[in-house]
């Protein structure tokens, strides 16, 4: 008797609709772009998709590191044929939200809408930011691209081996290749089921048109400025922790580019969570990385995670730029000698001091804490350690000149080019980086140019050094480790780093699940990067997210951004 | 005064010219290669070569400036490179945020302004004058970033007179709630400049023959000075005005970006930071024909404030 009061409790409760009165305040720190999944690349779109549409799989909330789980599947995919096939079954009766243009039908999310969807990423014409997460990779996928880009349409409704949809609710996916993680890209937010007639419908204005069969809808948007969702009041019936989800009515997003606009409405109480205020970060926050007794008075909470991102320092390993000899590139051992004494003088600790204000962790595995196959455990090689840097150059014999600089072991002058951008935040850098290569006598030359132009060059393999950064895309460690995969040369290989023995081991981790064979592997990997010192590993970053009092239920997940589907407002 | 205004406007397209041709050079030569901002994060040559066929960036310069001119022909820029939106459509849902703050603030400043320079004209060398003055050379040297930080700060968040920041949907609410400190702050910036401008024209005409010839005349201090002194003095205080607003649209973008106002200003900075080259290009082109045609509006206004100017 008491099991049936509870579980009529509990039914009661889980069918409470979502509370209109309840309207989460949050900001961006930036403009977004639209809202059309393949077109978008930025954190600030990605985020109002996420909320707005639903891919096949998701994540668990709350397990650490990232669990897969079925969104709008049954259950998570039948993996078959050694990895290369993947079956999902879509739960019947879910539906896209009402919009003019189903014409007052209830139209169901289909097996087919996914399939669509996916085509999307590849058609030449989206330029999808994101087309190498399916490229290459579903059988028949890039053919038919192949022929868009020849004729100028891609044809979707050209049948593809590779995406079948044996019955309504069923998708069948062929890879060309084994692959047991493909899991985390159909749980990739940009991933999300979009109807063929909405976007035909809306064109061009597609993007400001979202229409999705998830948590939230957009109700009023002025781009730039503010993004109003409110909850999907055709939302399937979602239980999160015995409540029906998402539990308030509706989000209202402010872009405030200005960290003193962001930090003064949070404290005034016109905004409920505060993301990005790492600027202001000493003002709320004690050095133990605790909030300040006066916030805490208040009720305020600090939830602190690391993102799971990595920046790095990293070297040009080819042996000539432009024609020009690359003094840092190859694997010969004096140029190998050459990168270690860089990476030792480099003071990581004083970066995550001065310039990120205490705000970072040291990294010291290629793949970061949050992530499938991070390595808590592993150490860097590379210590810091000038005395010993400055015997390994006289040892190899760069020699110091009378100017107090060394010279290459020929003889000729020796000058590292690091480039990066005209920012401010680039200077300390800069400065940073000048004087680690003076405390071991080495000349530095400092290159500025435009982003755009630092990533084309980079992409030719034309710079010498400069410090990169990599946010996980999933949270698994291929996404990661593929940063260092020969054939992605020119694409995400900036260091140009061609090493067979690498490559080895990286395609043989492309065909294991997450476990401890693929770990060991990720481990020998890093140890030959460090052996060979294409990168130097520099910090990961902490996210500071702040709450107010009445906020409840949040904790920041590696890779979802909208966690709204699962706060609650107290107010 | 019609052959005056045909001439005129027959020398806008040299002038416009001439910013097409800076603008073009500068964007090409500084602005970076707008396919690899677009290309995400993992592209490779073929992705990259397809944006830019897409955006036409792969086209001889000479094509590309000939496309940039039939635009301004047509007054159609295309869409956006990173949004997708029209250009047309940009401009239209942002200038009315951009005029609901620019126009109260310019009123308002310029009625401060011209009634503060002319109180200082009057009693020029006066202890209150030498006070005003040092004041302005003071307000005249502080960056309107610390205006607007300690405005913020101060009325809005330790006194709660006004929201921090945001733009609602209602232009009264926008008006009255949300513009009411970025007003004050506007304000504040352009009047000590302002003052000691306008104090300069006012004092020109008050040391002028037909002044002392009013006086002398027996009118009173009060006609002389609101009437015949004001009158002549109106002259380039509506120049300094008409110059200042075109200036103001697109160089608001502080103001709007700490007050999170959707207007003109900060859409250019988000189209530079993108390297939004249409977007950028529209601005550059609208800003140019609206000073030529304010500074023509100007001098026409020249002569119904002082029927003796001659247009010629």
């Amino acid at each position: 008797m008491r099991l049936l009061v509870l579980l009529l409790g509990c039914s009661v409760l889980g069918s409470q609709a979502a509370d209109p009165a309840k309207i989460l305040r949050v900001t961006f720190q930036a403009a977004e772009t639209g809202f059309d999944p393949v077109k978008v690349s930025d954190y600030y779109s990605g985020t109002i998709i996420e909320a707005i549409f639903d891919p096949l799989l998701t994540y668990d909330y709350l397990a650490r590191p990232a669990k897969l789980v079925p969104n709008v599947t049954e259950s998570l995919p039948a993996i078959s044929d050694g990895g290369k096939t993947y079956l999902l079954r879509i739960r019947k009766g879910l539906y896209f939200a009402d919009d003019p243009v189903f014409k007052g039908v209830k139209r169901e999310l289909i097996a087919r809408d996914y399939a669509y969807s996916i085509k999307r990423f590849l058609d030449p014409r989206n330029r999808s930011p994101y087309a190498f997460l399916f490229e290459g990779k579903i059988a028949g996928l890039d053919e038919l691209a192949a022929q868009a880009r020849k004729s100028g349409r891609f044809d979707y409704d050209a049948v593809v081996a590779g995406l079948e949809t044996p019955d309504r609710h069923t998708l069948r996916i062929r890879l060309k290749e084994r692959d047991l993680n493909f899991g985390h890209v159909l749980a990739f937010t940009l991933v999300g089921a979009v109807a063929r007639e909405a976007i035909e419908a809306y064109g061009d204005e597609a993007a400001s048109h979202p229409v999705g069969s998830g948590p939230f809808r957009l109700k009023r948007y002025t781009r730039s400025s503010k993004i109003v969702l409110e909850a999907n009041p055709g939302y399937r019936e979602r239980i999160w922790q015995g409540k029906r989800v998402p539990m308030i009515g509706g989000v209202e997003v402010s872009i405030m580019e200005e960290t003193q606009s962001r930090w003064l409405a949070f404290q005034k109480g016109e905004t409920d969570i505060e993301y990005q205020l790492s600027e202001v970060a000493p003002s709320f926050m004690t050095e133990e990385g605790g909030l300040r007794p006066e916030f805490a008075r208040r009720g305020i909470r600090l939830d602190r995670s690391v993102d799971p991102e990595i920046t790095y320092l990293y070297f040009n390993m080819q042996e000539r730029i432009g024609g020009q000899p690359n003094p840092v590139g190859g694997l010969g051992k004096e140029r190998i000698a050459l990168r270690r004494a860089i990476a030792m003088a480099y003071k990581v600790d004083d970066e995550i001091r001065i310039i990120r204000k205490g705000q970072a962790i040291r990294a010291h595995f290629p793949i970061p804490p949050g992530v499938a196959g991070h390595d808590a455990r592993y150490r860097s090689g590379v210590p810091y350690d000038p005395p010993a840097a400055n015997a390994l150059l006289e040892r190899f014999g760069y020699r110091k000149g009378r100017d107090g600089y060394r010279g290459l072991p020929n003889g000729e002058p020796l000058v590292i080019r690091y480039s990066s951008t005209p920012s401010e935040r680039d200077r300390q850098f800069d400065e940073l980086m000048k004087r680690s290569l003076d405390s071991i006598g080495v000349r530095l030359e400092i290159h500025k140019d435009r982003f755009p132009e630092l990533i084309k060059l980079e992409n030719q393999c034309r710079l010498m050094m400069r410090a990169s950064a990599w946010i996980a895309d999933y949270p698994d460690g291929d996404n990661f480790m593929q940063l260092l995969y020969g054939p992605n040369t020119g694409q995400s290989n900036n260091a140009c780093y061609q090493s067979p023995e690498y490559d080895r081991r990286y395609e043989k981790s492309r065909r294991l699940p997450d476990g401890a064979e693929r770990n060991r592997l990720y481990r020998e990997m890093a140890r030959l990067m460090e052996a060979h010192t294409v990168w130097l590993l520099l910090d990961s970053r902490y996210r500071n997210v702040l709450l107010q009092p009445h906020v409840q239920g949040f904790t920041k997940h590696p890779v979802l951004h909208a966690e709204w589907l699962y706060i609650d407002l107290t107010k | 005064m019609t052959a005056y205004v045909a001439r005129r406007l027959w020398q806008f397209f040299p002038t416009l010219l001439g910013v097409v041709l800076l603008v073009f050079c500068l964007f090409n030569w500084v602005g970076g290669d707008p396919a690899y901002m677009l290309a995400g994060k993992i592209s490779n040559p073929e992705q990259i070569e397809n944006i830019r066929r897409q955006l036409g960036v792969d086209q001889p310069y000479a094509i590309q400036l000939w496309i940039f001119i039939k635009q301004i022909a047509s007054g159609d820029f295309g869409a956006s490179w990173s949004t997708n939106e029209r250009v047309s459509d940009i401009f239209v849902t942002r200038l009315g945020p951009s005029l609901t703050v620019l126009v109260p603030l310019l009123v308002i400043s310029t009625l401060l302004a011209m009634a503060a320079a002319m109180l200082v004209a009057y009693v020029r060398g006066s202890l209150t004058d030498r006070a005003i003055m040092i004041g302005c050379t003071v307000g005249q040297s502080v960056s309107i970033l610390v205006y607007i930080l300690v405005f913020q700060y101060v009325l809005a968040y330790q006194l709660g007179w006004f929201p921090v920041q945001g733009w609602g949907a209602g232009f009264a609410e926008n008006l009255l709630r949300y513009s009411a400190l970025p007003i004050i702050v506007g304000v504040a910036v352009s009047l000590a400049p302002d003052i000691r401008l306008y104090r300069s024209f006012f004092l020109d005409e008050i040391n002028q023959d037909y002044v002392r010839t009013a006086r002398a005349k027996g009118l009173s201090e009060h006609r002389v000075m609101w009437v015949h002194v004001l009158r002549n003095a109106a002259i380039p205080i509506v120049t300094n005005v008409m110059i200042q607003v075109p200036g103001l649209l697109a160089g608001a973008f502080l103001i709007e970006r700490f007050f999170s106002i959707p207007g003109i200003g900060r859409e250019v900075i988000l189209a530079v930071e993108r390297s939004d080259f249409p977007v950028i290009k529209a601005v550059t082109v609208y800003v140019a024909l609206a000073t030529m045609i304010l500074n023509l509006a100007a001098d026409l206004l020249y002569r119904v404030l002082d029927p003796r100017v001659q247009l010629k």
